[in-house]
């Protein structure tokens, strides 16, 4: 290595790349430097906890290994060869347990507590502390979800250092100073932030601890599984851990190109779900008196009948949420089976962008972001928001573009944006043709799925620049994998029947939609298949039910265009979707193995290039990119504009429906999570809000052509004049022009 | 007295000049307008003339300090000028006196200072309870704006709120920036990245106030006053049972026990010296007779075991009880740790809880090999050298004045028998820790459903 | 607090490279206007006006001891306890002040009218003791000064 740095360590030799941490480089020889307060996700060493003091030749005092780089020459002594180092560590243990309480038998840390095993490897067997160790009350909940308690604390400071520099919330933070400091929230506001839960993974003790995972299990009888988190389009990976076939709690896998070892708490913390109370556990049949439970073979006769009787006029809604094999698995049945090639999908991301394929961490080195789309990034895929504040730390410009934007935009405006943007003459588009490390961000809906995104990406001349990349956010987390999968299943041209004799709605996202609940409507028989009962009583005729992701085998695509892949952790209490899906093939001549790696097989011989499922890994690569191929024009030019105010009228608001990261069919489920929950508000900018006498917390009526709802103003200095923003399960059946007043 | 040279505090006649015209009128902006004709270089090159060492505690020399600041075609982001008027070491006063009384030339220090390290920005950080002095700064700040003698050079006085540790320098830094006074790691160095992260040289109050007169008669000049390591004058700050406490400016070399017992009037109430704290609490303690023997300079002090320090010394006569000094002093540092470290935020308590263990008889000979070492434990490997120099002035008391100590244990209390000058003496930790009791624990957890 | 308190503050961030610097100063004018200390609507005020969150000032407010998350005397007495002080009677002063005014060191009259303190080093070590009223430093303080200190809290 001609950058090399050759350090001696403890009598060994070892050369590291410059630039190398010491920490690492002792790694890299097989040398342990111990350490609390280090880790570089966080920002550059603090050197505040003293655990991993070493002594460096030349240097009199003992130094904080951690916060010092590989030098050539380097001759540094840890524990293991120097008394003092290992009296200096030894000291810094002993320190911690002057007030550390004897908490392990009842602590959740014990037995993967890093203040365990180094107490062990250095610390002190006995104590000479003979006074009364503080006391604090416990445990305190900083939120539903957290759990802290005082005593164990040894202030290493990871998790208000992740709370202010890598989550941006400000809301953990130290109070007080010296012996007295404690790690506390604002008065008794719980830490209510998308990314709260990873203080628990920081936490070295058990001072942070996950309310959830609260008594639940010992390290030693539990099993983790490693998946991908089947969310959102980000497709962080993840640890379920698992005890006695029931799910735990789920642990970052840290990806350091995709999720860079945090996790969201929706992610986190949602998984209570698969044990819902009203989760489906039979097949259900409308008869007389509503849906009744009925055995599989029967429902499986019953959706053969209901397939075979609709036979040309079948449409099927897809979520976007199925895995890849799923997907192609009701292609194989509904189009191979029986011609049904008609299917609506919300969303998709659009093939083009292929050409600018990244890994996440790109947004994390860039110089310049342009994200065009009305929805918060955080809204629709979490990891992208923590690349994008990486970014802005290292000095990168992020421009956003919409009603929110720090360019105000029109709602549905992000097209034309782009469309700007790639004129010659246009300022930004200039700084983003010149920029090596320049990304484009879609987040939101239309565009072609990206398509508009790729076109300009393109334009821009982001080919061929590996610091530049184009990301488009869609709104299910499987999209592309669910509709190329099911193209893939059959040649064959979509119609759109009228009227629809048969709609197979998969999965709960097409279940919960209303797009989707209007083409139930119409449809003369509904085949819903979903997790809950809610969610399709009323209108289906039969119900199959359906598995959570972490109970499927399969392999599913992220935002990236990299495929990922899913293991099963618990076995669902369900029969999984491939099982009768085979079986129901079969009855209509289309062969489908009920075996996920079977079915992948298949699938990757058609789309995949014949790619192994053993070549996905533990953390899948993602291709290298593929040459420009143009999409598909806009099929409707100024389709877009139709989208925006039409009938406007005088003092009507734009509706701006949003999901919010916390809502949807899972989140709703997990009893934790509700205070993390939307408020029931409705957003209207500074000037708005001012012509109608309103302020932040009046109670205001929102009302459309026929409907009204009372919901709680706020007032947004970002949002754009003439638009009002709600959460989409709050604003129930309002038109896109809305009257707002004062109740 | 008389006949020792003032460059500090010359042209005062004992007084304060808080009227521009009246500082003019005795020589004062003489040293600016020279400097203003001067280049950075032949600034910096004045100050190595010169030997000043910094007047804070750390006697790092000044000229050289300023040369680590990297040119503005090696660092294009703006350089700072920090001044550290957060006096708090226990025995510490000059830099008050400074301000109340010469706070022009102070200024005009600061502004020969930034044209020497080619900063336009300005930042005075005063500790929050000199609040008349922050009022007089104010004033003379406003009368120099006035008078457009400013140049172009930004001055932002900025008032600490209580916290010793914002002395250091790097956590006087965090807390200019709006953050908790918690020290960094260094390297990077505040000349590399400091305020800001960006260029800054971080001075004393009186290093600054001594760059006037050093501009004024030339660095050779003032090199000739004081002695060789320890060039010019230093406010000294004498305090304790002396007849006559205060601010005095001696030349470098002044023998302590003249300070004492000439400049100081001796020990008041007739009683004897006992032991001198030289260069404030963070220097090791001196017995009676080797304070009759130091001079007061770098080099002397050192080879006695302790340190100029802040040039703080406080006088103690046999009435003070040492262990109770032991208890005072943990328990000051004790209260000011900023809790960023193991070893000081835990090691601190801990040494004021066997020192009280101690005081009050119930302690062991035991105990005293543990207090050391946990001291030991202590020195060495803290961030910052707060916990440092809790150990280290406790370790000299014990060292110095070891038979009362073990009188203490053997004993099984305090020989002074509540007659010590130090006896009942309350701080702020007492109180504290009077209300941190034990808590009610195994409040069963609510989980918001 | 008023439109005011958030352009006062404003005219303060203009003073800093850094917005964030106006914290000190913000809390300190917040302070003054809430009673000599800060409780949470303060906090909460501050940090509107600085794009900071209300937690990372109770971080800043709390790590200082000026400034006080607990209500206070409308009046301040705090004697410097440090080395110097204490060795020139700065015990006796503080009892005959606890005397005087009825209440225990740390603690607030009943009225209202005075919070009594130990701090540490006020840094007027020559001129012991040092006793802040209101933070404004009275200097060489004896027992026999402390009648007089007290009337002129008056109410």
């Amino acid at each position: 290595m001609s950058d090399g740095v050759k350090v001696t360590i403890d009598d060994r030799e070892i050369e590291v790349a410059k630039g190398t941490g010491l920490v690492e480089t002792a790694e890299a020889a097989g040398i342990e430097i111990p350490v609390f307060c280090y880790e570089p996700r966080l920002g550059p060493a603090v050197g505040a906890c003293r655990m991993c003091l070493v002594e460096v030749e030349g240097l009199p005092k003992l130094q904080a290994g951690c916060t010092l780089t590989a030098q050539d020459g380097m001759v540094v002594r840890t524990a293991a060869t120097s008394k003092r180092a290992a009296e200096g560590q030894h000291g810094t243990l002993e320190f911690i347990l002057v007030n550390h309480p004897l908490d392990c038998p009842v602590c959740d840390k014990g037995g993967e507590c890093p203040l365990q095993d180094l107490t062990f490897r250095y610390g002190p067997g006995s104590t000479r502390m003979t006074f009364a160790k503080m006391t604090f009350d416990k445990p305190i909940p900083v939120s539903p979800l957290i759990a802290l308690d005082r005593e164990r604390c040894i202030l290493c400071y990871r998790c208000t250092r992740f709370s202010s520099d890598v989550a941006e919330d400000d809301q953990l933070i130290a109070r007080n100073r010296g012996a007295y400091s404690e790690i506390a929230t604002f008065g008794e506001d719980p830490y209510r932030a998308p990314f709260s839960g990873n203080v628990i993974e920081l936490c070295p003790v058990g001072a942070l601890t996950s309310t959830q995972y609260r008594f639940e299990a010992r390290p030693w009888e539990i099993q983790d599984v490693p998946t991908v988190c089947g969310l959102c389009p980000a497709g962080c990976n993840i640890r379920a851990t698992t005890r006695e076939g029931a799910v735990k709690r789920v642990q970052s896998r840290n990806h350091p190109e995709i999720d860079g070892g945090w996790l969201c708490d929706k992610g986190r913390f949602t998984y209570p779900h698969l044990r819902a109370e009203d989760r489906v556990g039979e097949p259900l049949q409308r008869g007389p008196l509503g849906l009744e439970p009925v055995a599989w073979d029967a429902a499986l006769d019953r959706a053969e009948e209901l397939l075979r009787g609709a036979r040309g006029t079948i449409v099927t809604a897809l979520s976007g949420s199925e895995t890849n094999e799923i997907a192609y698995g009701l292609g194989v049945l509904l189009r191979r089976g029986l011609g049904a090639h008609s299917a609506v999908l919300d969303e998709s991301t659009s093939a083009a962008l292929d050409a600018f394929r990244a890994p996440l961490s790109t947004i994390g080195d860039a110089e310049l972001v342009v994200i065009v789309g009305d929805d918060d990034v955080v809204d629709r895929a979490p990891a992208v928001d923590l690349w994008l504040r990486k970014a802005r730390r290292g000095g990168a410009e992020i421009v956003t573009v919409g009603a929110r934007g720090s360019v105000p935009a029109p709602v549905g405006g992000a097209a034309d944006a782009l469309r700007e943007l790639t004129d010659p003459a246009h300022d930004l588009g200039k700084r983003l043709r010149a920029s090596e490390r320049a990304v484009l961000v879609w987040s939101g809906p239309g565009g072609g799925g990206g398509a508009r995104l790729a076109e300009a990406a393109h334009k821009l001349g982001f080919d061929g620049k590996p610091g530049c990349a184009a990301f488009h956010l869609p709104a299910t987390p499987n999209p592309r994998g669910v509709s190329e999968a099911w193209a893939a299943a059959a040649d064959g041209d979509e119609s759109d029947p009228e009227p629809i004799g048969l709609l197979v709605v998969s999965g709960d996202e097409a279940a919960g939609s209303p797009d989707v609940r209007a083409l139930a409507e119409q449809a003369e028989a509904v085949i819903a298949i979903t997790m809950f009962h809610s969610l399709a009583v009323g209108w289906a005729d039969l119900v199959l039910p359906a598995t959570a992701s972490l109970e499927r085998e399969g392999t599913s695509m992220n935002l990236e265009g990299r495929l990922q892949r899913l293991r099963r952790t618990v076995i669902s209490p369900v029969p999984d979707e491939l099982a009768w899906l085979s079986k129901l093939a079969a009855r209509f001549d289309a062969e489908l193995s009920p075996h996920a790696a079977v079915v992948f097989e298949e699938l990757s011989e058609r789309i995949y290039g014949g790619l192994r499922l053993e070549q996905l890994g533990e953390h899948a690569a993602l291709p290298a990119r593929a040459a420009y191929v143009a999409p598909e024009p806009s099929r409707a030019p100024g389709a877009e504009a139709a989208q925006r105010a039409e009938g406007h009228f005088v003092g009507t608001l734009r509706l701006l429906r949003y999901t919010p990261l916390f809502s949807g069919h899972q989140v709703e489920r997990v009893a934790e999570l509700q205070f993390q929950r939307p408020e029931e508000e409705i957003a209207l900018s500074s000037g708005d809000a001012g012509r109608r006498g309103i302020s932040t917390g009046d109670v205001v009526t929102v009302r459309s052509n026929g409907t009204s709802v009372e919901l709680r103003a706020r007032v947004d200095r970002k949002l754009v004049e003439g638009v009002a923003r709600v959460a989409d399960e709050h604003a129930a059946d309002l038109h896109a022009e809305v009257e707002v007043v004062k109740a | 007295m008389s006949a020792a040279p003032e460059v500090v505090f010359a042209g005062t006649d004992g007084g304060a000049i808080t009227d521009l015209a009246a500082y003019e009128a005795v020589g004062g902006l003489t040293a600016l307008r020279r400097a203003r004709e001067m280049t950075p270089e032949q600034i910096i090159a004045e100050l190595d003339a010169s030997s000043l060492r910094g007047r804070g505690g750390a006697f790092f020399p000044t000229g050289r300090k300023w040369s680590f600041v990297p040119k503005p075609d090696q660092n294009p982001r703006p350089h700072y000028l920090v001044v550290n008027a957060d006096e708090s070491e226990p025995g510490t006063f000059k830099d008050r006196e400074i301000m109340l009384r010469v706070p022009f030339r102070f200024l005009e220090g600061c502004l020969i200072a930034a044209r020497g390290i080619e900063s336009q920005h300005v930042f005075v950080y005063i500790r929050g309870e000199y609040e008349h002095e922050w009022e007089i700064l104010v004033s003379a700040l406003e009368q120099l704006r006035e008078a457009k003698l400013l140049g172009g050079v930004t001055i932002v006085l900025h008032r600490g709120a209580g916290a010793y540790i914002c002395g250091e320098e790097t956590a006087l830094l965090e807390s200019l920036e709006g953050r908790r006074g918690q020290p960094r790691t260094k390297p990077p160095f505040p000349a590399i990245a400091g305020l800001y992260a960006s260029p800054t040289a971080v001075n004393n109050v009186e290093s600054i106030t001594t760059v006037t007169p050093i501009i004024e008669m030339g660095g050779a000049e003032y090199a000739k006053l004081g002695v060789e390591d320890s060039t010019g004058t230093r406010v000294f700050s004498l305090s304790g049972n002396v007849v006559r406490p205060g601010n005095y400016e001696l030349p470098h070399g002044y023998p302590l026990r003249d300070l004492i017992h000439e400049v100081g009037g001796g020990i008041a109430d007739g009683r004897t010296l006992k032991a001198v704290i030289p260069g404030g609490s963070s220097t090791p303690i001196l017995t009676a007779s080797e304070a009759e023997k130091v001079t007061l300079d770098f080099d002397s002090l050192s080879k006695a075991g302790s340190a100029i320090g802040s040039a703080a010394v406080i006088v103690l006569d046999d009435r003070c009880c040492m262990v109770q000094l032991g208890v005072r002093v943990s328990q000051f540092y004790e209260h000011e740790s900023c809790g960023k470290c193991t070893p000081c935020r835990v090691g601190t308590r801990w040494l004021t809880h066997i020192l009280q263990k101690i005081e009050s008889g119930r302690g062991t000979h035991a105990d005293l090999d543990l207090l050391l070492d946990v001291g030991d434990r202590i020195n060495g490997t803290c961030l910052c050298p707060l916990g440092d120099s809790d150990a280290i002035a406790v370790a000299s008391y014990v060292a110095k004045f070891r038979e009362e100590f073990l009188q203490h244990i053997e004993e099984a209390g305090c020989p002074f028998h509540g007659a010590s000058s130090l006896d009942g003496i309350v701080a702020p930790t007492d109180v504290h820790e009077a209300h941190v009791g034990p808590h009610e624990i195994h409040r069963p957890l609510e989980v918001v459903a | 607090m008023s439109q005011t308190f958030y352009d006062d503050v404003q005219e303060m961030r203009a003073r800093y490279p850094d917005p964030r610097s106006a914290v000190l100063p913000a809390l300190q004018l917040a302070q003054e206007r809430h009673d000599g200390w800060l409780p949470e609507a303060a906090l909460r005020e501050v940090a509107d006006a600085l794009d900071l969150t209300p937690a990372y000032c109770l971080s800043i407010a709390s790590f200082y001891d000026m400034f006080h998350t607990e209500p206070v005397g409308r009046h301040s007495v705090e004697v410097c306890t440090n080395v110097s002080c204490a060795v020139s009677g700065a015990q006796q002063v503080l009892e005959a002040l606890e005397r005087e005014l009825g209440i225990g060191v740390g603690e607030t009259s009943g009225d209202g009218n005075v919070t009594l303190r130990a701090v540490e080093c006020l840094g007027g070590c020559g001129w012991a003791t040092v006793v802040a009223v209101d933070n404004r430093h009275h200097l060489h303080v004896r027992t026999a000064d402390v009648p007089r200190i007290v009337k002129e809290l008056g109410e």
